[in-house]
Parts: C-alpha cells; sequence; structure tokens
C-alpha cells in the first residue's frame, strides 16, 4: 500500500517535471530571452525607445517560456488562450490604425504648414522602403513578403505591423521587432551617413524660421490631408483615416477631452498590448528562422537608403531654391517616420557644426511628413501586392 | 423636449441607418441554378431537387431573413425567407443554396415553388418591403440535367451553362494570385512597382504642398489685412511683412522683457515654504497593525 503511493508519488512528481520550462527548454528559448533580455537593458539602460523595447522585450520573455503543449491554452498561437486573443488586435490589424489616431492627437503639423515644401523631403524618404523591396525580391522573397519586408524602411512600427498583417503574417513578428529595433538604433545608424553625405558649409545653412500658423491653416490641413491622400490611396484609410481624424480632434479646439484620451490613455493602452503581443509573438519555433536573419539585414538596409535618399533629396532640392530659401541637408534623414527621434538626431548633428543653429522644428516638417509618405506608401503596397 | 437641431440629426442618422441596410440586402446575388437534379447534389432529406445558391457579393454579413424568392413576377411574395434562422445570415462572399422542392415545411431552405424542366423558369429575389427587387433572372427552357446555369464570375458577370456544378461553393475557382504571378512575371526586379508608388507619394505630398502653399498665402495675406485694419483704427503704421514675425521673435522680445523686470528688484523671488505631508491613513501602513503589540506585565 505504502509503496504503491510512494511510486504514484513520485510518477506525479516526474510529469510535473516534464510539464516544467527546464524540461522543455531548447537552444531556440535561449536565444530569444536572452535577445528579450537585450531589449529590456538597451530600454533602460540607453533609453532606447523605452516604451515599446520593454513590452516587446518582456513580451519576449513571456512568448518564449517553453512549455509542453498540453492543451491549456496558454501559447500566443494557441487559439482561445488569452494572449491569442490579445494578439488577433495585431493579426487583424486594429492596432496600428488606434496608435495612429493617438499619433495623429499629439502631433503639430505647424512645422509642416508653415513650410510645406517640406513634404517633399519626407516623400523621398520613402525610397528606403522600395529599395528594401527591390533587394527583398533579388535575394528570393515573393513581391507580398518583399512589401511587407519593406515597409520597414518607413521606420514606423504601426504601419509596419498594419501591413504585414495583411501581406505577409508569417513574417509580422520579424519585421515589427526589426522596425521597432532599428527605430530604437536611429541614433546610431543615421549620424554617419548624414555626415557623409554633407559638406560643411551645408551643415550649417541656416533655414529661415518658421511663420506662425493660423489656427484655421491647423484645422484644414486634417481634413485637406485625409480627402487628398485616402482619394488617392484608398487603401491607406485605416492609417490616414484616423491619422487626420486624431490631428482634428486635437485641432478643433473643442474635443479637448477626446483629443486627451486619444493622446494619452488610449494609445498608451494599445502600445503596452502591442508590444506585449508583438514581443510575444516571437516564439523561438516561429522566429529563429533564416528568413528573419535576411529580414533584420533588409530591415538595416532600408533605413540606410532611407536616410540617404532624404539627404540627397534636399541636396538636389536645394539647386532650385534661392539662397535665403536653402533648406539644411541635415533635416534630411527625418523623412524616416521615427518621429521625433529622426528630428531630434537633426537637430544634436546640426549644433555639433553650428551650437546656434537649432534645426528640430524644421525637422518635424520632413518628419510628419514622413509619418505620411509611409502611410501611403503602405496603401500602395496593399493595394497592388493586398 | 428635443430641439431642432437634435431631431435633424436624428432624422438624418435614421435615413443613413436604412441606407445602409438597403445598401447590405442589395449586394446579394442570384448566382447559379440547377434546374434538373437527376445525379448532384442531395438535400437534408436525401433527395435530389432544384436548387437556387445566392451569393453575397459584400465585405460584410447580409442576413436574408424577410427577402423573398419567388418564380412570380406578378407575385413577389411568394417565398418570404423565415426570420429567427441564423443561418439565413450569409457570410462575406459566401453562398446560401435554397431547394425549389415546393416543400417549405422541411425548413427554412426548402422553398414553396418548383423550378420546371421544360419552360423558362422566373426567379427574383425581393427586399423585405416585398416591392424592391434585388435581383432577377429567367433560366431559359431546356436546361441539360445535372447541368447548372450560372454567373461566370462569382456575384458579377455573365449568366451561361457552367462547366461544372458547384453548389453552396465558387462558380470560379481561383487557385493563382493573379496579382502577385502579374508582378512576377513582368517586373521582376520591383523596378516599375518602385517608379509607380514612389510617383504616386510624390504626388500625393505635392499636391498638400501645393494646396497649403496656397492656404498659407492665403492666410498670410489675410493677417496682413487684418493687421492694417487694426493699425488703421489705431492710427499707427503697419509694418509691411506683419503677418510674418516668426515665434522666435515673439520668444526674444518676451525673454527680453523677462530679464529687464528680472533684474529691476532686490527681493530674490524665491519661496521658502513648509507644507504639511499628508499621508492618507491605511491599515497596511498602520503602525498599530504591524507592530507587535507589547506583552502585557501583570
Amino acid at each position: 500500500m505504502q509503496e504503491s503511493f510512494f511510486q504514484f508519488l513520485g510518477e506525479n512528481i516526474q510529469i510535473f517535471l516534464s510539464y516544467t520550462g527546464f524540461a522543455n527548454v531548447t537552444a531556440g528559448h535561449l536565444v530569444m530571452l536572452l535577445i528579450g533580455l537585450i531589449f529590456i537593458f538597451l530600454a533602460i539602460r540607453y533609453e532606447f525607445e523605452p516604451m515599446l523595447l520593454i513590452p516587446i522585450g518582456f513580451g519576449m520573455l513571456i512568448g518564449n517560456i517553453p512549455f509542453k503543449d498540453a492543451g491549456l491554452q496558454l501559447g500566443i498561437y494557441e487559439e482561445g488562450s488569452v494572449l491569442s486573443i490579445l494578439y488577433s488586435g495585431v493579426k487583424q490589424g486594429w492596432y496600428p490604425p488606434l496608435i495612429f489616431l493617438g499619433i495623429g492627437a499629439m502631433t503639430d503639423f505647424s512645422a509642416l504648414i508653415s513650410n510645406p515644401k517640406l513634404m517633399l523631403v519626407g516623400a523621398a524618404a520613402q525610397f528606403g522602403i522600395f529599395g528594401a523591396y527591390i533587394i527583398a525580391l533579388l535575394i528570393g522573397f515573393d513581391p507580398s513578403q518583399a512589401g511587407a519586408i519593406g515597409i520597414i524602411g518607413g521606420a514606423d512600427g504601426p504601419t509596419a505591423i498594419f501591413l504585414s498583417s495583411k501581406l505577409a503574417p508569417n513574417l509580422m513578428g520579424a519585421i515589427a521587432v526589426s522596425a521597432y529595433s532599428y527605430m530604437a538604433l536611429v541614433p546610431i545608424i543615421q549620424p554617419p551617413f548624414m555626415r557623409l553625405l554633407t559638406t560643411k558649409k551645408e551643415r550649417v545653412i541656416r533655414m529661415k524660421p518658421p511663420r506662425a500658423v493660423s489656427q484655421t491653416e491647423k484645422i484644414i490641413f486634417p481634413i485637406v490631408g485625409m480627402l487628398l491622400t485616402t482619394f488617392l490611396v484608398p487603401s491607406g484609410l485605416p492609417l490616414l483615416g484616423m491619422l487626420f481624424f486624431g490631428n482634428l480632434i486635437k485641432e478643433s479646439g473643442v474635443t479637448r477631452r477626446l483629443a486627451e484620451t486619444a493622446r494619452g490613455p488610449l494609445i498608451d493602452i494599445v502600445t503596452i498590448l502591442l508590444g506585449i503581443t508583438v514581443g510575444a509573438s516571437t516564439q523561438a519555433t516561429e522566429f529563429l528562422t533564416w528568413s528573419s536573419v535576411k529580414i533584420f539585414g533588409l530591415g538595416a538596409l532600408s533605413f540606410v537608403i532611407a536616410t540617404c535618399a532624404g539627404i540627397l533629396f534636399v541636396k538636389f532640392f536645394n539647386l532650385f531654391l534661392k539662397d535665403g530659401n536653402k533648406i539644411n541637408p541635415l533635416i534630411g534623414n527625418s523623412g524616416v517616420s521615427a518621429v521625433p527621434d529622426a528630428a531630434r538626431i537633426s537637430q544634436h548633428v546640426g549644433l555639433e557644426y553650428d551650437p546656434s543653429n537649432y534645426l528640430l522644428m524644421h525637422a518635424m516638417g520632413p518628419n510628419v511628413a514622413g509619418v505620411i509618405g509611409s502611410a501611403v506608401a503602405a496603401g500602395i503596397l496593399l493595394g497592388f501586392l493586398g | 423636449m428635443i430641439n431642432k437641431k437634435t431631431g435633424f440629426l436624428l432624422l438624418l442618422m435614421s435615413l443613413f441607418t436604412l441606407g445602409v441596410q438597403a445598401q447590405k440586402t442589395s449586394t446579394v446575388k442570384l448566382n447559379e441554378v440547377l434546374v434538373i437534379n437527376e445525379d448532384n447534389f442531395v438535400d437534408d432529406y436525401g433527395k435530389r431537387q432544384p436548387w437556387i445558391e445566392l451569393y453575397n457579393n459584400s465585405p460584410g454579413t447580409v442576413d436574408l431573413r424577410g427577402c423573398f424568392l419567388t418564380n412570380d413576377k406578378n407575385n413577389p411574395k411568394m417565398y418570404m425567407i423565415p426570420k429567427g434562422d441564423v443561418l439565413t445570415k450569409i457570410p462575406p462572399r459566401q453562398h446560401a443554396l435554397f431547394w425549389a422542392d415546393g416543400e417549405p415545411q422541411r425548413g427554412t431552405f426548402h422553398l414553396n415553388f418548383e423550378l420546371i424542366p421544360d419552360q423558362d423558369n422566373y426567379i427574383g429575389l425581393y427586399d423585405s418591403d416585398g416591392a424592391t427587387l434585388i435581383d432577377e433572372i429567367l433560366i431559359p427552357a431546356g436546361q441539360t440535367p445535372d447541368v447548372s446555369y450560372g454567373l461566370n464570375m462569382d456575384g458579377t458577370g455573365d449568366w451561361v451553362v457552367l462547366d461544372r456544378v458547384t453548389p453552396n461553393t465558387n462558380n470560379v475557382t481561383l487557385d493563382t494570385n493573379e496579382k502577385i504571378e502579374n508582378f512576377q512575371r513582368n517586373d521582376e526586379a520591383g523596378v516599375g512597382m518602385t517608379i509607380t508608388a514612389m510617383c504616386v507619394v510624390f504626388l500625393g505630398l505635392l499636391c498638400l504642398f501645393l494646396i497649403f502653399k496656397g492656404i498659407g498665402k492665403a492666410a498670410v495675406s489675410a493677417s496682413k489685412r487684418r493687421a492694417q485694419r487694426s493699425a488703421t483704427k489705431a492710427g499707427e503704421v503697419v509694418a509691411a511683412n506683419a503677418g510674418e514675425e516668426s515665434g522666435e521673435i515673439f520668444a526674444a522680445i518676451a525673454t527680453a522683457l523677462y530679464e529687464m523686470s528680472d533684474d529691476n528688484h532686490d527681493i530674490e523671488s524665491t519661496v521658502l515654504t513648509i507644507r504639511k505631508v499628508q499621508r492618507s491613513y491605511s491599515p497596511w501602513s498602520s503602525k498599530i497593525y504591524t507592530l507587535r503589540q507589547a506583552p502585557q506585565k501583570k
């Protein structure tokens, strides 16, 4: 009797042990856990996009806890699990438009409205998307996958998630992590190319101070912007519609509460859900593939192309501008979205060469134009390849 | 009491809702019909009967309840699709199959009329008002047994004799992604896509640039006019570049004023204060609860 009881106890412990993470851990899990920890470290130690890297990093830890599949609905890829339900906001593309709503409600387009030619700099930086698209095709991705990978060059996390969830859902985890990682690394990636492609004389160009923009102009901008861009690219409607709607509730002046909710609690909630689920979706079995490595390489390349395209376009544009109206090419890098980090880099690099030349406000123009440009580009890719 | 504005808004919203409802059922199409069923699809009673397939040609679910199917143009309300059956909801781009067996007691999807093999068969689908025609078709007489008559593209296209009978499924099976294959065939390197897409991105932002350049000019001249008007009233001369002052100028003026007023004082503006720190009471932080009571000495 006693012997059989101990045998039962022993078997039970053995079964329990077979369900623990220690028994099921693989090298892949450990690699992903390490990457998650690095993300958290970078976010806390160097403050690289902490709002995103901490949820994504911790999500990676959650998603890579090894367990035996016992139908307990635990993993993000198990239908009915809590994580899977939260992840459906990513898969179905609900979160990115909500984030765009918040971005719209917190973005001041004044810099762009006062100097609208900066919109073209935002457009030029989208070459990063299509440069990466071409290279992705060359290395063997099919057009839908190449489109989803290319959008990393837009430097806009929500747009990347939105488009990849439609065009290449199986690559979404790698694309999202790659996009957010490089956005966090913008301060490291961009400055060398900014210095390489500009002369000393160009770096100290002083731009005309932006004029004061009236309330009416600020109200007209989201309405005209939405109508024009979505008539041109209807497939960009979810992102552009929400972006401009968010901006209208901010600028109208009569919906302060809505604007505060959109740029405060709402965007915070969605960022938490998006970050943690995107992180958790990087399960080693799904994530550690040769494709992911290629995507990371292409992501870096697309950021470089976007940065160079923005700077070179400004230099080209300057050929047609009068002396007092010239644009400092150091703001060309901010055509990639990555708001406001890219603009901050323009400011920092600009200050290195002229401590009294403040480029931040000027750089915010192409920076927010980049958000519009990348959403339009995503709409085009979705329209052609979706 | 509802005021005029609210009433107007409510009216507008209800009209809009009606419009949306109407638009939804209108997307349903008659898609495929089999008049002579000898050796084909069997119903849930194990019988081979003529059938009519409807197709929801929209990206949203459509509920057919209350709509009418008929084989008589003069009697649009021949068969009302029953209410209260969840199966009358057709998911996006999906089908619903009705058996034209004259046996409505067999269930929602069994019609109270039949299709006659040796004559033209009219089939009409009417909205729930019994008057609005959603779709209709005249199936010509002389149909071949076990060969269906349907649209050559689901929900669109022309009525033809179909190559294969496809009850409850698509008339045309798309086994390739034409768009992608087209890109793979004609734009292997992606240059075409790049040129097209960048042109569209530039076009969009160029239009925005031109519009806001115009709006900006109008705003500047409007502000000049306003400034001129107010200056005239005050009898002052307006600077030629009114409206073009940047925020930096105002900031510089404000800073100068602040610094001047800041220098002209002999008492520091620092305020020393003692503020009472308030801590709200909670049993979790209470010393009474968290400290062990001293042993009672008798």
